[in-house]
Formats: structure tokens, C-alpha cells, sequence
């Protein structure tokens, strides 16, 4: 999910705007020595491909929804700074052009759907490399190592902001948050971007699109 | 290269499967579900600062949900090849 404005209290916007700037300029770095004439088209067209795969949201039991990401799939082919870069320039268009997840809160979202996603989804993949189930598996970790992040930063908020029980921003703690959160992603969207991650990386190998795949 | 865009162009046309679902992510909810939840709505969430957004929640006022949603797809996706467009056009010099 994209945490709306008004969901995370300010010393949360500005601390995750504090851990998300230099991460960001790390990654233009990293973004910038890696494209040239053959992988720039290539990464627009999966930061694309990530934009179009948030538009299909997924009903689940209990009457909620959710999404895939395609961070993962970034990640393992470009690796995670170029992936989290891709993904965050996403809900950036997101949070100003569809009011879809939060302007101050912009900098939370990066750290969970694009930094989580995509270091996590690289490293296991990294770890499994020789194993043809590794993009799967990547991309399930994915989606819900965000999701755990997502846990924190909404789980806290109760805790940290609540005057006169009353809570000031997002009102459900842990107890509630986790289980609901960490659950569907586990059982449901991680599933989802495995699958889309594994397909769209196996095709991407066959067809011969990108030559740094097969490393 | 251009292998990569026939299952984006794929993806793209079903994009309205998207709209099938009614309901909201988990905690995206209206602020009447907080009221009626808890009693009341929290202040932070009631005050929220918003971003006059172009096309909120990928609809276009006036205009066929399914439509709006397929303008909007396409609008994201001009932004972004857009942006790379002048990222490649800036590094080319």
C-alpha cells in the first residue's frame, strides 16, 4: 500500500526524508553510470512495466487490496540502487499526478516499495543464483520485507503520537497492524510479484533482451 | 529490445482488470471507516495536507472510470519514458 499524508506523524516524515535523501543521491549515482544507449530503454520500460503493474489491484479476502511492485525484477537485472531509484521515481509521478500514497510521506514509501524491495529481492536472488526458482522466491521476499517495513513505520505511530489516548495519526499498533499487513503480503501480493518476477525474468533471458541477465 | 514491449502492450490493455476491485488497500481507508471504527477520526489523518492531484486515484472527473483509468496508465507511462528521455539527453552531452 502507499501510506496516504496525515498517516505518519512529521518527526516520522522527516526522519524517513532524512534516511531516503542520501540513499537517493547513492542511487542517481549508481542509475547514471549504468545507462547508456542499450539500457536506458530497457530501464525505462521496467520502471513503465512497475507503474503499470501498481494499476492492477488485487481484491483478497477480508476486504482489502493490494498490488505487486516489479522492484524485484529491477533489482535482480540492474541491481538494487538502480531498482530503488526506478521504483521511488514511480511513486513520485504517483503521490503528485494520482494523489496514489502521500507527498510527505513519499520518502516512507520509498524506503519500503522501492530500498526494502529491492536490496532484499537482490540479495536472496545473489544467494540462489544458480537455482531456477531464485527470481520467484526474490520476488515473493520482496513484497514482504516492504510490507514489514510498512509494519514499523505505521505501527509505531500510535506509540510515538497519541495525546489523551487519543491517536493523532495513524491509530492501530503492531498487534493489529502485522498481522493484517505482513499476512496478505505473505500469503497473497508477495505471491503475485514472484510469479510476475519469475515470468518476466525468464522471458527476458530466452528472448535474449538484456545480455548482463545471464550473470 | 523491442521484445520487451509486447507483454508491456499486453499488460496494458487489461490495465481495467485493475479497476475490478472495489475495495481499498489495507489502512487506505475513507475517513468515515476511522469514524465509525473508532468513534472518532484522528486529528492528524483529518488534516491532512493533500496535493491537488491531476487525476485522484486515477480518475478523471466527468469521465468513464475505465477510460480515466487508461488515460491515466498512459499518462504515467509518457512521464516516466519522458523523464528517462531527458535523463539519456543529459548525459549524452
Amino acid at each position: 500500500m502507499h501510506i496516504p499524508d496525515g498517516y505518519l506523524s512529521p518527526i516520522t516524515c522527516i526522519a524517513t526524508y532524512a534516511a531516503a535523501l542520501p540513499l537517493w543521491m547513492i542511487a542517481f549515482k549508481k542509475l547514471k553510470e549504468q545507462l547508456d544507449e542499450t539500457t536506458l530503454p530497457l530501464i525505462a520500460s521496467l520502471s513503465a512495466l512497475s507503474f503499470i503493474i501498481m494499476m492492477f489491484n488485487i481484491p483478497i479476502p477480508g476486504g482489502t487490496s493490494g498490488h505487486a511492485v516489479g522492484a524485484s525484477l529491477i533489482a535482480i537485472l540492474f541491481g538494487p540502487w538502480v531498482a530503488s531509484l526506478c521504483v521511488s521515481l514511480v511513486l513520485l509521478i504517483q503521490a503528485l499526478i494520482f494523489g496514489d500514497g502521500g507527498v510527505t510521506t513519499l520518502a516512507a514509501n520509498a524506503l519500503m516499495m522501492a530500498f526494502a524491495s529491492s536490496f532484499s529481492s537482490y540479495y536472496v536472488f545473489q544467494i540462489l543464483k544458480k537455482k531456477s526458482f531464485a527470481p520467484y522466491i526474490s520476488g515473493w521476499i520482496g513484497i514482504v520485507c516492504a510490507s514489514i517495513v510498512l509494519t514499523l513505520l505505521l505501527g509505531i505511530q500510535p506509540l510515538i503520537a497519541t495525546v489523551d489516548a487519543q491517536p493523532l495519526y495513524f491509530p492501530f499498533g503492531f498487534a493489529i497492524t502485522f498481522p493484517a499487513v505482513v499476512g496478505s503480503h505473505i500469503l497473497f501480493f508477495g505471491v503475485v510479484e514472484g510469479i510476475f518476477t519469475g515470468i518476466a525474468y525468464r522471458y527476458i533471458l530466452k528472448n535474449r533482451i538484456y545480455k548482463g541477465a545471464s550473470a | 529490445m523491442k521484445k520487451i514491449l509486447y507483454p508491456m502492450i499486453i499488460l496494458f490493455i487489461l490495465i481495467p482488470l485493475g479497476l475490478i476491485s472495489e475495495n481499498p488497500a489495507w489502512a487506505e481507508w475513507e475517513n468515515e471507516y476511522y469514524q465509525e471504527a473508532l468513534g472518532f477520526i484522528p486529528e492528524g489523518i483529518l488534516n491532512a495536507f493533500h496535493v491537488k492531484a491531476l487525476a485522484p486515484d486515477y480518475t478523471i472527473e466527468g469521465m468513464n472510470d475505465i477510460l480515466a483509468y487508461y488515460l491515466s496508465g498512459m499518462l504515467g507511462v509518457a512521464l516516466i519514458f519522458g523523464i528517462f528521455y531527458l535523463l539519456g539527453k543529459k548525459l549524452a552531452r
